[in-house]
């Protein structure tokens, strides 16, 4: 088996028949209880009046993103991004802010608002199946769907695959691949025959989003200590200034009681 | 008032019974101690072994992942023909079925009254004993036709036909005539076979859809070729008068009026005739009676066709020229049943003449692999009895043209009510659910308050166990050997990945020890499951260990489908009959005819039924993993004719018909006729050993009319109309 | 009997007024509240979802919170690095409301964390990249800041007076670090939000948010120095330094005209300013906080029979606390898209409306009435209006 260097998926919107396997199967393979998911159905549904009508869906789940969010805003550092590609989540160190949950642009971690302080409230969310990958085997949802709407490999060998699919079939595909570029990228790559918008996808930049909060964050001590050496010297000198003013009053007084001696 | 559940109390319910339901951890692990001497599994119980599905009739490959004594996880085989190394949702969930908290894992014998739900356990002994001493009660009495005989068919088919014929009773009753006499007839009288194998390949160009939703009806390993037809570019149009999945992919979905697609199919033959599309060669030499349909279409023009069908009559001319010019690489789909009407026996003939007249025999379609188990050996067992009763169903004394082995269900249950031409006092059925799927519910319970006597094998009290007296426990798919079976070159094997829980037993085992008891056993001459199965194995040489290990294992004789040289069908010509003697003979027409079907009146709408991807049938709807990605069970109603009735999305309503009403929930949606309601068969469980699916949704069955095809035998299922209102 | 005469008899000669008792019976809801909260979750008391993970807690108890204690550093520079010496007698007080809301925020989070018991994990497991990190750490020093600077008068009220002394030479460094702690996380909490430039409103979305979540923090401040004072003097019968405040709500014109023209200029800056009136209810949102929080307290402020008037300080710092509140309700919750009402599949993930509960609001409630019943007592039990041995101290 050629092994995959940087993991991705690529999801084919037209080929996706809704039938929700990948949601059963990654249910029993990660042991997620009846009341939670890892991978659910967005979309707008069916669209259009009788009889002109279409329909628009697709099986959402952590993008995996290349620069992810969550990784870059959790206090904790709770995520962490492997280097053949999934995004993975540390329960172990999890304090429950959501503050990743925010910074998602997908709305992918999901929390435990069930659970107590003694069972423990945590994130959860795809793996992209750590377990099955590291022995050869695709993660849960794409081993089982039956149209390979879901299918997974080596990341660039999907993005041109998608885009040879989009050349295969004029008119087909809306002519872009998301997540090739969305936010720096992402490895949940997604093809739709309709605005990508009807899926649930925002509409992003190719920037990564955390490059302006990363940036601020180098910024801090050497602003903190600047600041402070400001406030110090203002401190110091509005003090000295005051004093010099004060002396330069007590002068002529000085002089005076000086010379009416 | 009858009220099903909220939506709020749908997810509560699913949520409070499954509490912190964890997959795999509901009961305590038992290792299978065979596998591990096998090797199959490790010494802890881990390990992987294949077996076959069982949540729907498809039957996929299965690897089944083992840990620690439990099944954690479900795999499609790659080696399997019908997954291909995929499964549908139904297959994954599966192992939510062996471990259901509901199960039923001990013998039942009922103590209060029939519907009550009291039962007490009771050892297989009891349950057995007292099992066959009322069968036999019943046999010296009335007659052994004085027993009815129900099965879905499966695996264990073989053996329950022969507990069957061996008992001596003629009353056999399945679920086929609610699904698919129309077109094995129509195929038998054509092809002179129950149903020809469709090849998808890559030239494949034309498909025509009539109903069968085959991307929410999964038959996984069609439903993917289906789907990579569409993606590498083939044409579908597709009818129906909702739009399905399969309508959101295909080409063309053309709103057919229910009932009227035999209109459609006729202007078809009528325009492929007309304009000498058809394949006059293939005509000539391997077809008879083309002449008369010729006639007979020649008055079936696309503009009477389209105020029919509500298709216009350019769609329908384009579509035949499409059609006739793809070929030999189009193909018109026989589905299950089309529009579900009376006149779908015509539908089917008409499908399968369109498919001779333009050549496709031998490219998109040819003769499959039967499934009877015909190279594999059996045990020695003496001649049936002759049986000289009557049939209750009417076969063939008012069905003359209907199969033994199809039967004509909803007509047996008529006659269990009626008492005419006699009586039936008892009913052995196992892994079958009439109470739900046949229908006017209320007439089948009225039958089962005539019967002296029910038995119900089953893996879960599902609600034809609910009012039975005695309820043995089988064990469930991932717990047992079935029969082998021929799939294609190969015999795949069915075999247990855990112990069986409880008591449950196979249902190999169940039949031999009833067979016993009633004086049967000769017929049963296998010591047990693994001994059934080696002597299947004995013509081909091979041994049991090896077939469990490999999953599977070769034929050596392979009756390769489409290798015949010589093109011949089984029919009394050896021909393609366009015109059918055998039909003509007992005064039915000969060449499809029009029949005008029935119409609702302006107050009512047709009620359609049809699959979802996440349910199969009335069986698997307490799936807690199914159950938590399935739709709420809706009555969908067009958004105008919603808004012309004052009806939002959302509000309860009542839906009635001639035999019953219910009360659901309306979904307002633009998917469907502004003339039909829609509802998802298989909820409105009344089982309260269902605790998932108990209260969930309304029952089908309970408003559905009876309504027999004379020529087929095939229940009419949506030519049942309802009137809607607000409840 | 005897006994439960003897209890009641005890509180009613408890020194507790009918308004502490209201107080205390606030304080024991949220108690109750908490506690369901810990036994059975989040999602037992609030409507907070997987599409509203943030929603009334923290843009009320966090982002309203931290900023209302801004008044502690902004009157500490002022006074102590500014060397405005008149403004003494505003400090004590004002440091006393910025420690009470910096631990009412612990005390809030302590809730809203899904695992409050770790929340040590911040000083541990640390991720330099994140913004709410740098917040958390902060927040966490400030407060020990707050309590250092502020206990001088603590300890006079135990009558540790030498003790108090030597605290107070010896300040400067943790006055320096309070301010500057003060600015980094005054302005993160806006940082914060750059994180979601797909969520929120491009009315508030800009990469200039700590520099306006710092200008507006100094506002309020000032703001809340006034609105402290005034309320102080009313309920504790202390005279009010209108002398002082009309010169700290003058200040507040001033930082107002620079926070507005930070704020359109930047919205010029990025085209936007076409979205002014065009948004909908962003507009009527922006324009809400716009004209509560800044452009009123301008008109009034900028008058001085309004400045020297008790009655017109009071009004037009309601004004500034109200509306700035506004504005971090807006940036953080209202002008944030959530999940958008598509078709969800399982139907558990539809739930994507959110509406705060009566528990939820209890607990912030209840922990406002903490603060509100601490800073009574030490009213009542510390000298919190004296000038105190600062007043000759320090040069």
């Amino acid at each position: 088996m050629i092994e995959i260097k940087h993991k991705a998926y690529l999801f084919d919107a037209t080929r996706c028949i809704d039938c929700r396997a990948c949601m059963v199967a990654c249910s029993v393979e990660n042991n997620i209880p009846t009341d939670k998911t890892r991978i659910w159905l967005a979309g707008i549904g069916i669209k259009g009046e009788y009889p002109e009508l279409e329909r628009a869906t697709m099986v959402a789940h952590c993008m995996h993103c290349e620069h992810p969010d969550c990784m870059s805003a959790c206090p904790v550092g709770a995520y962490t991004k492997r280097a053949d590609g999934p995004v993975l989540y540390n329960p172990d160190v999890c304090i429950g802010c959501r503050y990743c949950m925010n910074a998602c642009a997908f709305g992918v971690p999901h929390f435990d608002y069930d659970k107590g302080i003694i069972a423990g409230a945590f994130i959860d969310k795809c793996t992209m199946c750590p377990q099955r990958i590291d022995v050869g085997e695709e993660p849960a949802c794409v081993a089982t769907c039956p149209t390979d709407a879901l299918e997974f490999g080596e990341r660039e060998e999907l993005i041109a695959l998608a885009h040879t699919r989009i050349q295969a079939h004029p008119g087909r595909y809306i002519d872009h691949v998301y997540g090739e570029f969305e936010k720096g990228g992402t490895s949940y790559l997604i093809l739709s025959h309709v605005p990508f918008k009807e899926l649930g996808l925002p509409d992003l930049g190719s920037d990564p989003i955390n490059k302006i909060t990363e940036g601020l964050m180098e910024e801090t001590i050497p602003f903190a200590l600047g600041w402070a050496g400001v406030l110090s010297a203002i401190t110091v000198g509005v003090r000295a200034f005051k004093k010099k003013e004060t002396m330069q009053e007590e002068q002529p007084a000085a002089q005076e009681t000086e010379s009416e001696k | 008032m009858n009220k099903t559940l909220s939506r709020r109390d749908f997810l509560k319910l699913g949520a409070a019974s499954a509490g912190m339901v964890v997959i795999g951890q509901m009961l305590p692990p038992l290792v299978v101690r065979a596998a591990r001497e096998n090797g199959t599994l490790s010494a802890s119980g881990d390990g992987i072994i294949s077996t076959m599905c069982e949540m729907c009739v498809w039957r996929c490959g299965v690897l089944a992942k083992v840990k620690d004594g439990r099944v954690v996880k479900l795999e499609g085989n790659p080696e399997h023909p019908h997954s291909r190394g995929n499964l549908c949702p139904r297959g994954q969930s599966g192992l939510m079925n062996t471990y259901d908290p509901d199960r039923v894992l001990t013998p039942l014998i009922r103590v209060g009254n029939r519907g009550e739900g009291k039962f007490r356990k009771a050892t297989w002994e009891e349950a057995l004993d007292l099992t066959a001493s009322k069968m036999l009660e019943i046999k010296n009495k009335y007659g052994a036709e004085a027993m009815v005989f129900s099965s879905t068919h499966n695996l264990s088919q073989v053996q329950f036909e022969n507990l069957l014929y061996a008992f001596g009773s003629p009353n056999y009753g399945t679920q086929r005539s609610l699904c698919f006499n129309a077109m094995i007839v129509a195929n038998l009288m054509t092809y002179g076979m129950e149903e020809p194998a469709r090849i998808y390949d890559d030239k494949l160009a034309y498909i025509l859809l009539t109903g069968r939703n085959l991307l929410e009806a999964i038959s996984t390993s069609e439903t993917s070729d289906l789907s990579h037809a569409i993606d590498r570019g083939a044409k579908v149009v597709y009818l129906d008068p909702r739009y399905t999945k399969t309508a959101s992919k295909a080409t063309e979905w053309l709103p057919v009026k229910p009932g009227n697609d035999l209109a459609f199919h006729l202007a078809l033959l009528n325009i492929i005739i007309d304009e000498k599309l058809y394949n006059a060669s293939f005509v000539e030499k391997n077809t008879l009676g083309f002449d008369e349909v010729r006639k007979e279409v020649s008055r079936y023009t696309p503009a009477w066709a389209a105020p029919l069908t509500g298709i216009p009559a350019e769609t329908i001319v384009r579509v035949a020229r499409e059609f006739a010019a793809a070929a030999p690489h189009a193909l018109a789909h026989n589905g299950w049943r089309t529009s579900n009407f009376v006149n779908s026996f015509h539908t089917q003939r008409a499908i399968t003449i369109l498919n001779a007249i333009v050549g496709n025999w031998g490219v998109t379609m040819t003769e499959a692999d039967g499934e009877e188990s015909g190279t594999l050996g059996k045990p020695a067992q003496p001649a049936y009895p002759r049986v000289s009763a009557l049939r209750l169903d009417g076969v063939p004394w008012k069905y003359p043209v209907v199969p033994f082995k199809l039967g004509v269900f909803q007509e047996l249950r008529d006659n269990i009510v009626t008492g005419d031409p006699y009586q039936a006092h008892g009913w052995f059925i196992s892994r079958q659910n009439p109470v739900m799927s046949l229908p006017d519910r209320g007439r089948t319970l009225e039958a089962f308050a005539k019967m002296d006597f029910i038995a119900t094998v089953d893996i879960i009290m599902n609600d034809t166990a609910w009012f039975s007296d005695v309820v043995l426990p089988e064990a469930s798919y991932l717990e047992r050997y079935d029969p082998l079976l021929p799939v294609g070159d190969r015999v795949f094997i069915r075999q247990p990945v855990i112990e069986p829980q409880g008591e449950a037993k196979s249902a190999l085992w169940i039949y031999k020890q009833l067979g016993e008891r009633l004086g049967l056993g000769d017929f049963f001459q296998y010591a047990d499951d693994e001994d059934y199965l080696r002597q299947q194995l004995v013509p081909l040489g091979i041994s049991l260990e090896e077939v469990k290990s490999k999953g599977y294992a070769e034929l050596k004789e392979t009756p390769h489908a489409g290798e015949t040289l010589e093109k011949s069908w089984s029919t009394p010509s050896g021909k393609i009959e366009l015109y059918s003697e055998t039909l003509a003979k007992v005064g039915f027409p000969g060449v499809p005819t029009w029949e005008e079907p029935p119409q609702p009146e302006p107050s009512e709408f047709y009620l359609l039924t049809g699959k979802v991807a996440q349910s199969t049938q009335f069986g698997t709807q307490n799936n807690q993993l199914l159950n938590k990605y399935s739709d709420e069970p809706r009555l969908w109603m067009n958004t105008k004719t919603a808004g012309e009735l004052d009806l939002a999305d959302g509000d309860w309503v009542e839906a009635s018909s001639s035999v019953g009403k219910i009360h659901t929930r309306l979904l307002v949606t633009q998917a469907i006729r502004p003339d039909c309601v829609y509802m998802t068969p298989g909820y409105g469980h009344i089982s309260k050993g269902l605790t998932t699916a108990y209260g969930v949704g309304a029952s089908d069955s309970v408003v559905h009319v009876t309504f027999t095809d004379p020529i087929s035998g095939g229940q009419a299922l949506s030519q049942t109309f309802v009137t809607v209102k607000k409840a | 009997m005897k006994l439960n005469l003897r209890v009641t008899e005890n509180l009613r000669r408890l020194p507790i007024t009918r308004g502490m008792w209201v107080m205390i019976t606030l304080m024991a809801f949220a108690a109750i509240s908490a506690f369901v909260r810990y036994a059975y979750g989040i999602g037992a008391i609030s409507d907070l979802s997987n599409a509203y993970p943030w929603a009334f807690w923290i843009s009320f108890d966090l982002y309203c919170g931290v900023a209302l204690g801004a008044g502690a550093f902004t009157i500490v520079a002022t006074v102590e690095i500014l060397d405005l010496k008149e403004f003494r007698p505003l400090l004590r007080p004002s440091v006393l409301t910025g420690l009470l809301g910096y631990i009412m925020v612990v005390i809030a989070l302590l809730v809203d964390l899904g695992q409050p018991v770790r929340i040590w994990h911040l000083m541990v497991y640390q991720n330099y990249t994140s913004i709410l990190f740098e917040v958390g750490i902060c927040v966490m020093l400030y407060t020990t800041v707050l309590l250092i600077e502020f206990s001088p008068v603590l300890l006079e009220g135990f009558k540790l007076n030498k003790v108090a002394h030597t605290i107070h030479k010896y300040s400067w460094p943790f006055i320096i670090l309070g301010v500057v702690l003060s600015t980094l996380h005054q302005s993160s909490l806006g940082s914060m939000l750059i994180i979601e430039p797909y969520k929120l409103h491009p009315l508030w979305w800009t990469s200039l948010l700590p520099l306006l979540f710092f200008v507006s923090a100094v506002n309020v401040g000032l703001g809340m120095i006034i609105l402290e004072s005034s309320l102080s003097s009313s309920a504790f019968g202390q005279g009010l330094e209108t002398h002082l405040l009309k010169k700290l709500a003058k200040a507040d014109v001033y930082v107002l005209l620079i926070y507005l023209a930070l704020k359109f200029g930047d919205l010029a800056w990025s085209g936007e300013l076409n979205l002014l009136f065009t948004s909908g209810l962003m507009s009527v949102l922006f324009w809400g906080e716009i004209i509560i929080g800044a452009l009123i307290p301008i008109a009034l402020f900028t008058r001085r029979a309004v400045r020297e008037s008790p009655k017109g300080l009071l009004i037009g710092s309601i004004f500034v606390v109200v509306g700035l509140m506004f504005n971090r309700f807006n940036a953080s919750w209202f002008a944030i898209k959530h999940a958008d009402p598509l078709s969800y599949v399982p139907a558990f993930m539809s739930h994507v409306t959110y509406f705060p509960t009566l528990p939820e609001i209890s607990v912030s409630i209840g922990i406002v009435s903490a603060g509100v019943l601490a800073f009574t007592l030490a009213a009542k039990y510390l000298p919190l209006f004296e000038h105190g041995e600062q007043a000759h101290s320090g040069d």
